[in-house]
């Protein structure tokens, strides 16, 4: 019956006025700034734009393929094949090998490498450990090892949802990569404007300039008075002290001192306007479940206690990042040890070597708890020992590693970003990058 | 295929014993559930009595407990009561008055589900176990006034769900999932649904983002599968089932065999091009979705433009329909009974957290809304007429901090 319709109609689109929200629309170009190098780092935006992983989490924190299709554990996780998916190129157009993922990955981990070896055999690539990764198919997923080669200019080619194209004026552009393995983004084009203050940003997106500003923990709440559209993460920026344990601090009831001191609460009600979670386990509570296991209380007496009569020289406190929430941190955690009894002083900003107590943070990537102390214990240069697979192991590893007062936790912080109203669907991954080949422009035709 | 039918007026009072029989039997069905989750917790509790005894010795210990999860404060109680009883089977004794242990038991979770967490004081010393627990799937319930749309689940899964067919052959009866990445087939034993087979859904380009796909049933063989620019083709000769995959840009079934219209999908985008089959003079613009709508007349095809507006195709006219501000994306039309017969269930926005599904109909060019939002966890991500016609298929993607989900709905009309 339908068959005899024939149309007739003059279609009036502009008749009804405003549409309903629908899928998301294909086209567009979305415009983003950040305040670092978009290039480098876990925040560099750019590399997760133009680079894959073997894996990848998904919202949720769950480990999803990615460049390899599948993999699988062999001799209890001492040794993992990766099968490398087919019919994947280059940005450049060289197609993707398991010759050219084993290159990628033994130049971009050199040194305390979640493996032994990696190689290539046939269309796989093998790793083998000395000691069992059962969570290696989630640390494949940081941005680290994000695969790349090197091209015939030199420069790194991935295999993203979007290609560079370009540094037009300051800006720069990437467009979608239509025969990405996972489909092609919904944007055709994003703009990333590099080394913008917050304050240029939130101007910026003022005046309907951009569409993605970044929000630091501690102006949450200052964007929700101002009524901009935030997207953010759990709290996964590990705010930590990170203590030497030689010459001044080599005993340990002084650094347990300092530990005890440090007021978390003033820090997190203070400084970041509630919006860190406190913490005195190097876990997220989220993700371990064991958190309140580990008291965030502050106790002066017993670091005055532990401290008196083994009163240290003169200590300093260094700042890895510069930025002023994290010096305003510093400042007060000088003014915590003080209390204490400790002679501390703040070391100018790039005073970071010489210090004997380091304020940073550490921006955790994944959403496995046993991964994730690998990585902080990594990142923070300690020795962590998990035996055993199951959630008490990875308790008594973490309490090992804080018994030695050498990293103290101090709070989780979250990532945000404010959005325009003409995007959708932006949302962040596990790690609190924004997933920008998800998203859409909502005024796209 | 049923035959479209008119309300019949006696049928509302059984509709209403129904309801009432319904309501019982679901009643009765919590009460069961209550008792199957309390019975889910024994092990558990069996197991962290015996971590706890490890490190406490026989006599008297106080007891504390405290519910740092997701768990329903109700079952707390029962939960302890059956600590402090597997306990006494270690010659632990629970006692209100403070003794030389102390056991703090907190109910938490992490990422991976429940944390039961025992800390085990004597003196000073304090020892920990930890026993990981499932908690449990949520629980739905969904009432509405006018006509009532309920839904009822047919299946949940973490991993996507595109669609899902059950059929039907001699005794036995299979259930089809359709995911990104291959076609399961389950089996029923028992009320059970049991993973059968698994079948890889080969393509050589890739699938765009905001995937879609239909099973539909097929004569001569099982079922069809389509996905952008791939036709599955499930067969079964005598007791082996077989799926096979090609490349193809064949044109998607919009509707049931009465009116055979298709359509042809952009195999790199989530929406139709616009060109039928069989053809018309002028292409149509993109569209999400259509569905056929019977008319006194004959019948009509609605067509979800991408640009959120909506074409009815109506004795050889093309006409919007008003009053479609608040339908998304995804329409199917199903023969209830009820009203004029036919309701076209129209998806929410899409745009927030919780989406919903509503009933219209559309006496003329305006759609009216017929029953309440029903409300839904999460978005609505497929919205697919099912093999009979009378209900619908919906696939909802619910996500929490800590999980993310796909739940397979029939979504069927009431009257009321």
């Amino acid at each position: 019956m339908f068959r005899r319709f024939v149309i007739s109609g003059i279609l009036i689109w502009c008749a009804l006025g405003a549409s309903a929200r629908t899928r998301l629309h294909y086209g567009g170009t979305l415009r983003l700034e950040v305040q670092g190098d978009p290039w480098q780092g876990p925040d560099g935006i750019a590399r997760r734009l133009t680079m894959d992983g073997l894996t990848q989490l998904d919202i949720a924190g769950t480990v999803q393929p990615a460049l390899s299709s599948r993999w699988e554990s062999q001799n209890d996780d001492h040794r993992w094949q990766f099968w490398i998916r087919s019919n994947v190129q280059f940005h450049d157009g060289t197609p993707l090998t398991a010759d050219a993922v084993a290159l990628s990955l033994t130049q971009s981990c050199r040194y305390r490498c979640p493996w032994t070896k990696v190689h290539a055999v046939g269309q796989s690539v093998v790793f083998t450990s000395d000691l069992p990764t059962p969570d290696l198919p989630s640390q494949l997923a940081q941005a680290k090892f994000l695969i790349s080669h090197q091209n015939a200019q030199g420069t790194l080619e991935g295999t993203g949802a979007f290609r560079p194209a370009g540094f037009p004026h300051g800006v720069m552009v990437f467009t979608a990569n239509d025969d990405h393995w996972s489909g092609r983004p919904f944007v055709d084009t994003v703009e990333v404007r590099p080394r913008r203050s917050i304050r240029d940003q939130w101007m910026d997106m003022g005046i309907g300039r951009t569409d993605v500003v970044e929000v630091p923990p501690e102006m949450l709440r200052q964007a929700g008075q101002q009524h901009l559209t935030i997207v953010a993460s759990r709290p996964g920026n590990l705010l930590l002290l990170q203590i030497e344990n030689t010459g001044p601090l080599a005993n340990p009831q002084i650094r347990q001192a300092i530990a005890l001191a440090v007021d978390r609460n003033a820090l997190s009600n203070v400084i970041f306007q509630k919006q860190g979670e406190i913490t005195a386990g190097l876990l997220p509570s989220a993700l371990s479940g064991y958190g309140f296991l580990f008291s965030c209380d502050r106790n002066l007496n017993r670091a005055q206690e532990l401290r008196s009569g083994a009163t240290p020289p003169q200590l300093t406190l260094a700042v890895e990042d510069g930025n002023a929430a994290m010096q305003l941190s510093a400042e007060r955690i000088v003014l915590n040890l003080r209390e204490a009894g400790f002679k501390v002083q703040l070391a100018p900003v790039g005073g970071k070597t010489e210090a004997d107590i380091v304020l940073r943070q550490i921006h955790l990537e994944t959403n496995d708890p046993r991964a994730a102390l690998d990585e902080i214990a990594e990142d923070s240069e300690q020795h962590v020992s998990i035996n055993g697979t199951d959630i008490a192991s990875i308790y008594r590893a973490e309490k090992d590693v804080l018994a030695t007062y050498t990293v103290v936790p101090l709070l989780y912080l979250p990532r945000a970003y404010a959005i325009s109203e003409r995007v959708r669907d932006l949302r962040l991954a596990v790690d609190g990058s924004p997933l920008i080949a998800d998203a859409a422009i909502e005024d796209t035709k | 295929m049923q035959r479209p039918r008119y309300n019949p007026r006696k049928p509302m009072i059984s509709v209403r014993r129904l309801l009432r029989i319904a309501l019982a039997v679901g009643c009765i069905g919590a009460v069961f559930a209550r008792a199957a989750a309390a019975a889910d917790r024994t092990q558990p509790v069996a197991d962290l009595a015996r971590q706890i005894a490890a490190f406490a010795g026989p006599g008297p210990a106080k007891l504390t407990m405290r519910n740092l999860s997701s768990l329903n404060a109700e079952e707390v109680p029962f939960i302890r009561k059956m600590l402090e009883r597997d306990l006494r089977g270690y010659g632990i004794h629970v006692s209100d008055t403070d003794g030389a242990t102390v056991i703090r038991v907190t109910l938490s979770e992490n990422a991976t589900g429940g944390l039961w967490v025992a800390e085990v004081q004597e003196g000073t010393e304090v020892h920990v176990a930890m026993i990981p627990v499932s908690l449990g799937p949520a629980t739905h319930t969904q009432t509405a006034a006018g006509i009532t749309l309920r839904k009822s689940l047919v299946w949940q899964q973490k991993e996507p769900v595109l669609d899902t067919i059950t059929l039907q052959s001699g005794d036995s009866r299979r259930m089809f999932v359709l995911e990104p990445r291959k076609i399961v087939s389950y089996t029923i034993a028992s009320d059970t649904w049991t993973k059968e087979q698994e079948f890889p859904i080969t393509h050589s380009r890739p699938f765009p983002r905001d995937l879609r796909g239909r099973l539909l049933e097929e004569q001569g063989h099982l079922f069809d599968a389509y996905l952008p620019g791939v036709l599955c083709t499930g067969t079964q000769s005598e007791n082996s089932l077989t799926v096979s995959c090609t490349d193809t840009d064949d044109p998607w079934p919009l509707s049931g065999p009465a009116v055979p219209q298709k359509a042809f999908y952009n195999p790199t985008r989530n929406y139709f091009t616009g060109l039928l089959a069989p053809g018309f003079a002028t292409q149509l613009p993109p569209f999400y979705d259509s569905t056929v709508l019977p008319r006194p007349n004959g019948v009509a095809m609605l067509f979800n433009g991408i640009d959120g507006k909506i074409i009815m195709i109506e004795n050889n006219t093309m006409k919007l329909v008003a009053g479609v501000r608040d339908w998304g994306s995804d329409l199917v039309s199903i023969r209830s009974g009820c009203g004029s017969g036919t309701q076209v269930l129209v998806s929410g926005s899409g745009a927030a957290p919780m989406d919903s599904v509503r009933a219209y109909e559309i006496p003329g060019h305006e759609a009216e809304p017929v029953s309440p939002p029903l409300g839904l966890d999460g978005q609505v991500m497929a919205l697919w007429p099912s093999e009979n016609g009378a209900s619908a298929t919906l696939v909802v993607h619910t996500e929490t901090e800590q999980s993310q989900h796909y739940e397979v709905y029939r979504v069927s009309a009431l009257c009321n």
